[in-house]
Formats: structure tokens, C-alpha cells, sequence
């Protein structure tokens, strides 16, 4: 098996290119993704690849596009609506919320909706208030949506491909603080599935779970645990639905401690909910409370000292595992 | 603050599609004509026993009806054919009858039993057909969705069909209307966009909500597009109208906007008795019955009698009690299907 290495931009164009290679219905469309070659160049190159009836720009319309979207899924295309940011989603939110999330049971399985919205998600760096959402809980509420939140070019590129041959509405939330991440992946094809965590590294001591780009923040903190002699089993989600509870329960029946780091708010947040399966399927095999490290409770600050603290960061994580471990 | 009633602006008369009643009778011949008739009488007698159905308490949720309406999607079926992408509000009901769902699966749909056109999953709002991609429950929210049809023709190459897309005069305000039109243009997209103005949007006066009186004349030519007056009461009017539009449309496979002016029987949905209307205001509605006004037509031109009309308006007061039988009689869904099917395979 060849290798190459990528950054995680590079995984997402390679991954969007062989589903339109494979399959003639699939497009793109969204804002700057063509002449522009993509806000943060996802997209660099797939309209000349491509040209213009398979790479569209759009007007800056995220209501009507991510709707036409959904009526082009529904009349047999496989559309990939680029969302510049995911914050901008909540503009074509009752395209996403009414129609796509609902149409397959709501029509009594007469119309499937296979699209993929995807973009960065969560914050970047010092963009405030409105330009910093993290969506997946948001979303996650709604049953008929699929979450998938890559965090490296590996899980990109193979939840990527599998997103675009699902026949449901999946939003596909990226970073864009992690899209020029480089990662070593094979050149030959491959697929990851959706629902499947991964357990980034094994340990005994303590779960830590998270997804999307916190997972990189929590490789910095189960090395610093080592370092103080704490062996940390991480899981990265992958996808927040569906949930890969099982591999929680796994670990956690194992290790019997868990902290929940997640980019996004405490209230209602993704943890509130993998934390209430935990108790629900090992409550016994807990040793201490569930500690959980999430952004706090207040709109995205600008400035960048506020903003450093307000999003689970080393030092907070490495806190709460003390926290949950006693020490 | 006092809100004006008028607009500031002037806003002129409309100027209605011409059209040629006897002309369109000899063009369509006494099977067609009978046919369409039948169509409507089969809306209308559906919608009045579903609504006594709802009375009855078999019927539950939000309800609204198409009486009043009928010459509208009835002649546009007949311009258009069934071939190709219909969306249309959750005033549905009239739109998959003539799509080809049948008086029973819907009426079954609206009892909320698992025979239903949705497996008891939609209800009154959520009526589908192989080519009706639904009534949407949201004002506006079907108009991306038309746009979207239109778009996987045009990506398909596909010349000879083009996206229907029915909406009141109450979405006209959202933002989704004005977004789909902008975009259908700029990109040249295959839609129809007919708004049924009825002249209310629940109970709020379409000129306390629309800020331009002819809205298809006065928006279509912002957007880049051709837009047309219909009178919604006559089956002729709209018959020629939707004809030509679609003529135009497989030359120049642009979207066209039109309005077609029609009444509302009823309260906005079943729930609303319409305090906020007159009687007057509702009997000069009533009188413009456009059931009645191609009866009238069709007897005055030898095409059909008084006795037979009233034979096929029973025939279709039966099939509707029929289909309250239908309904009443399947079972409900399974307790056990309810969290399947939320993902398609």
C-alpha cells in the first residue's frame, strides 16, 4: 500500500473529487467555491476540473441554495453544499431543520434527501460572537441528521466518501483551524464507516472523549498525564450521531473515571448527552463524577486572552482529569 | 403608530392573460372538459367530507382547505401533464388527488393510519406523489425545493419538463421567495412559480402584507423574469395561461412568475372561523364558485346537462364517504414502526 502526505484540505478535495470521479450526480456548490478555489481552498482546483455545470458559486443565498440543495437530493442528484462557515447555516436553517432532517420518515419513505453540508465549524481564530458556533449540538437535536466531525486528514478523507454515498442528509463539520494539519494516508481507496469512535491512544487510568478538533488538544494532555504517570485511554467520536456509545462504555467500564472535553457550550452540549449514556448503560462502574471541560457559557469574546480560556484548553483539561481522579 | 392600509406607492390594475373560452372548449373536446370537471368535483367533495370527518374528531392537527381553489392545479394538470416536479404548501390535499394519490390513501393519511399516503406519518399537510415532492408545512419553505427540481432537470438535460411550485400570497414576504426567484434566474432554472393569491394569509389582508398590489407584474420584472395575472375563478383563464407559460418555457427554459387570483371559501385552516371577514365579503367570494362557472360553461355548450353534472357530482360525494369508510376501517400504524425509517437504508 502506497502512502501519501496530505493536509486535511488536501484529504477533503481528494475524498470530493473521487465520489464525483465515481458517481456523475454528485456536484458542488456553495459560496467562492469555484472561481474563488474555496474561502480556505478546500475546493482549489475542482473547477477547472470539473467546470461549472459540476462546481457552482452561489449568491450569497444560503437559504435558497442549501433548499435547492435539498429539492436537487430529492429528485435524484447527490449534492455537496459548501457552507463558508457553519455559522452561516443558521440563515438556511429551515431548509436543513424542516425539509431535510424530516422528509424521508415524514414522507413515509417516499423521498430520501442525500446530501452533504460541509465547512468549518466551531472557532477559528479571535472571528467573536457570530462566526464561532460550534453546531453539532444545535443540530444533534434533531432526529433524520447524520454529524460527522473529522479530526485529522485520515478520518477526513474516508467519512467524507462515505458521507457523500449516504442516502441522509449528513452535516460534515470541519475546522478551519485544522485544515492545513498534515497526516500521512494511503493512496489507494478507502472508507471509514460512519458511527465508529476511535481510541486514538489506549490507557487504563482514564476515558477522556471529544471529537473534532479538541481531539488534537487532548494528544497534548494525555502526553503531559503520561509525563505525570497517568495512563489516559482517549476516544475520538468521529460522529456525533450516530453515537458510538458502545466504545465509551467499553473504556469507561475499564478505566472507571471520564472527563468530556468538547469545543462547544456545557448546556445541552454533546457531552451533557454522552454523560447521561454513560450513566445510563455503567453508572456502576463509575469510581467519581463525570467531570466535563466545554466552552463556557457566554458568546464567542474577541480578544484573544478571553478567548483562550473560554474554549477547553490544556490547562482546564488536564484539571478536570485531576478533578475526576482525585488528585 | 397607524399602519397604511394602501400602499404608498400607485399600483396599477392588473391585466389579466387573455384568453378565449370557446376557443379553449373546441381545443380540448367534451372528454377532456368532463374530465376536468370531474377532477374538481372530486377536490371538492373530498375537501367538504374530510371536513366533516374533522368535525366528527377522526381528523386532528392543522387542516386546510383547497374549496375555492380548484380551477387553479385542476388546469395546470391539464396544461402541464403530471411529468413533472410538482411542490406545492401545505394546502395539499387538491394537488395529490390530481397527481394521482388516491381519495382513500389520503383520506387514510388524514385519520393518521398506517393505509395513509404517508404512512400516518404526514398528515393533512404532508401529501406526496411519484412526482409531488410534498406539501411543506413552513410559508415558503417548498420554494428552494422547486428551484432544486428545476435544477436536477436542467442538470439531466431534461427539456421537456420544468418545476411547478404553488404557494399563497402569504409566503410572497419571506425571504425563501426572494432568494429562490433570484437564484432561478440568475441560473436560468425551469420553475413555475404560481402564487394562489386567495387574499388572506391566515387572517391578516394581503395588502397589509404585501407591499405592491400586482405582485407576479410588479416583482417579475426585479428578478429578470416574465410575470402574469390569471383569474384563478375561471378554468379557461387558467387553462390558456399555464398553457402558454409552458409553451414559452421549452423554448426559453426560463422561470416564469404568476399570480392567479382566486378566493377562499373557508377560514384559513379548519380552526379558523373567519371573524375578522364580512358576510358580504364572503358571499361575493361564494358567487364566483369556479365549479359552478365551468358547469355553466359546459352546459351552455352542449357539452354536458344538468342531470348529468349531478350525477358525477354524486358519484364523487361517494367515493369521498367511501374513502372516510377506507380510512375509518384501516388499521392504525404498528406502535412497533414508529423509530423505523427515520434513515433511509
Amino acid at each position: 500500500m502506497g502512502t501519501q502526505v496530505v493536509d486535511l484540505r488536501e484529504a477533503l478535495r481528494q475524498a470530493m473529487n473521487e465520489e464525483m470521479e465515481r458517481d456523475p450526480n454528485v456536484f458542488i456548490l456553495g459560496e467562492e467555491v469555484a472561481e474563488y478555489n474555496g474561502a480556505y481552498k478546500v475546493t482549489k482546483g475542482m473547477l477547472e476540473k470539473w467546470g461549472p455545470k459540476r462546481v457552482l458559486d452561489t449568491p450569497i443565498s444560503e437559504l435558497a441554495f442549501a433548499g435547492l440543495g435539498i429539492g436537487a437530493a430529492m429528485t435524484g442528484l447527490r449534492p455537496i453544499v459548501e457552507f463558508m462557515s457553519f455559522n452561516f447555516s443558521f440563515v438556511a436553517a429551515d431548509q436543513i431543520i424542516s425539509n431535510a432532517a424530516k422528509m424521508y420518515y415524514m414522507s413515509g419513505t417516499r423521498f430520501s434527501v442525500p446530501i452533504v453540508f460541509r465547512g468549518p465549524n466551531g472557532a477559528a481564530a479571535q472571528v467573536s460572537s457570530q462566526h464561532s458556533h460550534c453546531v453539532e449540538a444545535i443540530y444533534g437535536n434533531l432526529p433524520g441528521l447524520l454529524i460527522v466531525t473529522p479530526s485529522n486528514a485520515y478520518d477526513a478523507k474516508g467519512l467524507l466518501k462515505t458521507s457523500i454515498r449516504n442516502n441522509n442528509p449528513v452535516l460534515f463539520l470541519e475546522s478551519e483551524l485544522s485544515y492545513g494539519d498534515k497526516m500521512e494516508i494511503p493512496t489507494e481507496e478507502y472508507l471509514i464507516p460512519l458511527g465508529k469512535a476511535k481510541i486514538v491512544k489506549e490507557g487504563k487510568d482514564i476515558t477522556i472523549v471529544t471529537h473534532g478538533r479538541m481531539v488534537t488538544v487532548c494528544e497534548i494532555v494525555v502526553k503531559e498525564l503520561t509525563n505525570q504517570g497517568i495512563n489516559a485511554e482517549l476516544i475520538d467520536l468521529r460522529t456525533i450521531r450516530p453515537l458510538d456509545i458502545e466504545t465509551v462504555v467499553r473504556s469507561v467500564k475499564k478505566t472507571n473515571f471520564c472527563v468530556l472535553v468538547e469545543e462547544g457550550h456545557y448546556f445541552s452540549g454533546i457531552s451533557a448527552e454522552v454523560g447521561f449514556q454513560i450513566m445510563e448503560n455503567c453508572f456502576d462502574y463509575l469510581d467519581s463524577e463525570i467531570v466535563r471541560v466545554c466552552q463556557k457559557e457566554t458568546p464567542m469574546p474577541y480578544s484573544k486572552e478571553l478567548e483562550k480560556e473560554t474554549l477547553p484548553n490544556v490547562k482546564r483539561i488536564l484539571s478536570a482529569v485531576h478533578k475526576a481522579l482525585n488528585r | 403608530m397607524e399602519v397604511p392600509l394602501t400602499p404608498k406607492m400607485e399600483s396599477h390594475d392588473y391585466t389579466i392573460f387573455p384568453s378565449d373560452t370557446k376557443k379553449i372548449i373546441a381545443e380540448l373536446g367534451k372528454e377532456r372538459l368532463i374530465e376536468n370537471l370531474k377532477r374538481m368535483l372530486l377536490i371538492r367533495n373530498f375537501e367538504v367530507r374530510a371536513e366533516s370527518a374533522y368535525q366528527q374528531g377522526k381528523i386532528g392537527g392543522f387542516f386546510h382547505s383547497y374549496i375555492g381553489q380548484e380551477a387553479i392545479q385542476t388546469a395546470a394538470l391539464e396544461a402541464f401533464s403530471a411529468n413533472n416536479w410538482w411542490v406545492t404548501s401545505y394546502r395539499c390535499h387538491a394537488l395529490a388527488l390530481l397527481l394521482g394519490a388516491t381519495p382513500n390513501e389520503i383520506m387514510a393519511e388524514l385519520y393518521g393510519k398506517s393505509t395513509g399516503n404517508a404512512k400516518g406519518r404526514g398528515g393533512s399537510m404532508h401529501l406526496y406523489a411519484e412526482r409531488l415532492l410534498g406539501g411543506f408545512g413552513i410559508v415558503g419553505g417548498q420554494i428552494p425545493i422547486a428551484i432544486g427540481a428545476a435544477f436536477s432537470l436542467k442538470y439531466k438535460e431534461i427539456k421537456d419538463q420544468v418545476s411547478i411550485c404553488f404557494l399563497g400570497d402569504g409566503a410572497v414576504p419571506q425571504g425563501a421567495f426572494h432568494e429562490s426567484l433570484n437564484l432561478a434566474s440568475l441560473w436560468s432554472l425551469p420553475c413555475v412559480f404560481v402564487i394562489e393569491n386567495n387574499k388572506w394569509g391566515m387572517g391578516t389582508a394581503v395588502e397589509r402584507a404585501v407591499s405592491v398590489k400586482r405582485i407576479a407584474e410588479d416583482k417579475a420584472p426585479s428578478f429578470g423574469m416574465k410575470g402574469y395575472t390569471f383569474n384563478g375563478m375561471d378554468f379557461f383563464n387558467c387553462y390558456a395561461g399555464f398553457k402558454h407559460v409552458f409553451e414559452e418555457m421549452k423554448k426559453d427554459s426560463r422561470p416564469v412568475l404568476i399570480e392567479v387570483l382566486t378566493e377562499r371559501f373557508r377560514g384559513h385552516s379548519i380552526s379558523d372561523p373567519g371573524l375578522y371577514r364580512t358576510k358580504e365579503n364572503l358571499k361575493a367570494s361564494m358567487a364566483k364558485d369556479p365549479i359552478l362557472a365551468l358547469q355553466v360553461n359546459l352546459i351552455e355548450s352542449g357539452i354536458i346537462d344538468q342531470e348529468e353534472v349531478k350525477e358525477l357530482d354524486k358519484k364523487y360525494r361517494t367515493i369521498a364517504i367511501e374513502s372516510m369508510k377506507y380510512a375509518d376501517e384501516s388499521p392504525w400504524p404498528e406502535i412497533s414502526t414508529l423509530e423505523t425509517d427515520v434513515f433511509a437504508p
